[in-house]
């Protein structure tokens, strides 16, 4: 194959787009939690060790509700009818949960950490 | 329900009363009307709500982590003004300071009171809609804001009953530890935001006191206390401790020089 001015450009272009494939690879994995009537949907939710994780928290209800988690060390108030982001992670392999701390009772969760293949 | 909306009213008011308390035997001794905690008051309740009706406006901002850098900035502020305060309630010429230092009370009464307050209208709003909780939640918030005022109106009395010498000490002690743990919390909030990086916890004492606890709640309220604070927590809490005593130290003894 012949190096012409053409062909280096495509493997500039092609290296560029890995390169920026990469990148979004890289970024924070996101996870979604939804609240219903005081409930997290889906209560548990399975993240891999040593990463750093985006949850988006959407909140349906018409009510304010605060994610808390003493464990993850994670405090945020979600106003109703809207959603917030919470980094969690890079964390070692275990179980954390996480409440509402509003509407504890029905409002429980947990985030479980398993060691990454 | 009840119990739980004393817990929540109850952590977010302790703070502010605390705060309250001492600036209030402060001004007492320094012969000062009260007035000036009738403005900050008024001041943090005004922000309280403005905040509130934003709130979702706010968590908006920085791509989703508004929330965490207001708070943060809030936090950061007011322990820049527990800082000024002290510097200038050590020096010797505190007369000359008198008036700026209404100043920073006022301030510090607004900073301390609207975050918390726009976490209580947030909570309590939230039960408008659900008529048959409401009125216990009422009821929970106001034995915990009650509790809460009355741990501030209890260190008032036992400062300004003090002699004036173990009055300051104690005070000192109270303003030097709810302002660290400002610092402490603010860089939680920039952690979870991502803006401050994310690092294993330097320690894990939660089997020793678990922050479930209600000594583990009154702790963390106290003193900031974390069972598993990170590396860069740690650091920021002891610099935060180190920076005022070293410069409330200076202004002491600095000023005390120049009058001799």
């Amino acid at each position: 194959m012949s190096v012409t001015p053409n062909s280096i450009m495509l493997r500039g272009i092609i290296a560029f787009c890995s390169l920026l494939l990469t990148a979004i690879v890289h970024a924070a994995p996101i996870v979604e939690i939804e609240i219903r009537e005081h409930l997290f949907y889906p209560a548990e939710i399975e993240i891999p060790a040593d990463t750093k994780v985006k949850l988006v928290i959407i909140n349906q209800d018409s009510s304010a509700e605060e994610f808390e988690s003493y464990e993850l060390n994670r405090e945020k108030v979600i106003p109703g009818g809207s959603k917030g982001i919470i980094f969690i992670g890079p964390l070692n392999p275990g179980v954390y949960p996480f409440f509402g701390e509003f509407f504890p009772k029905t409002a429980q969760g947990k985030v479980i950490v398993k060691e990454a293949k | 329900m009840l119990l739980n909306a004393v817990i929540i009213v109850l952590r977010e008011v302790i703070e502010a009363s605390l705060i309250i308390s001492v600036f209030l035997a402060f001004s007492q001794a320094i012969n000062r009307s009260r007035l000036w905690l009738l403005l900050g008051l008024a001041l943090g309740i005004v922000a309280a709500v403005v905040y509130a009706l934003n709130i979702i406006t706010v968590s908006q901002w920085f791509e989703g982590v508004g929330q965490e850098v207001v708070n943060a900035s809030i936090h950061l502020l007011l322990y820049l003004v527990l800082l000024l305060f002290m510097v200038l309630a050590s020096s010797r010429q505190l007369s000359q300071y008198q008036n700026i230092l209404i100043a920073i009370m006022v301030m510090g009464v607004v900073l301390a009171s609207s975050r918390e307050g726009s976490e209580i209208i947030l909570y309590i709003h939230g039960f408008v809609s659900i008529p048959e909780l409401f009125k216990s939640v009422i009821l929970g918030g106001a034995i915990g804001a009650g509790i809460g005022i009355s741990v501030g109106v209890f260190f008032y009395y036992l400062l300004v009953n003090l002699s004036t010498e173990k009055g300051m000490k104690l005070g000192y002690i109270l303003i030097l530890l709810v302002a660290s743990s400002m610092v402490s919390q603010a860089i939680q909030l920039l952690i979870q935001a991502d803006w401050i990086i994310s690092q294993y916890p330097l320690w894990d004492t939660s089997n020793w006191i678990s922050e479930r606890s209600v000594t583990g709640q009154l702790l963390y309220a106290l003193i900031g206390y974390e069972s598993t604070p990170t590396p860069i927590q740690v650091m920021a809490y002891l610099s935060s401790i180190i920076i005022m005593v070293t410069l409330s130290s200076l202004a002491y003894f600095g000023s005390r020089k120049l009058n001799s």
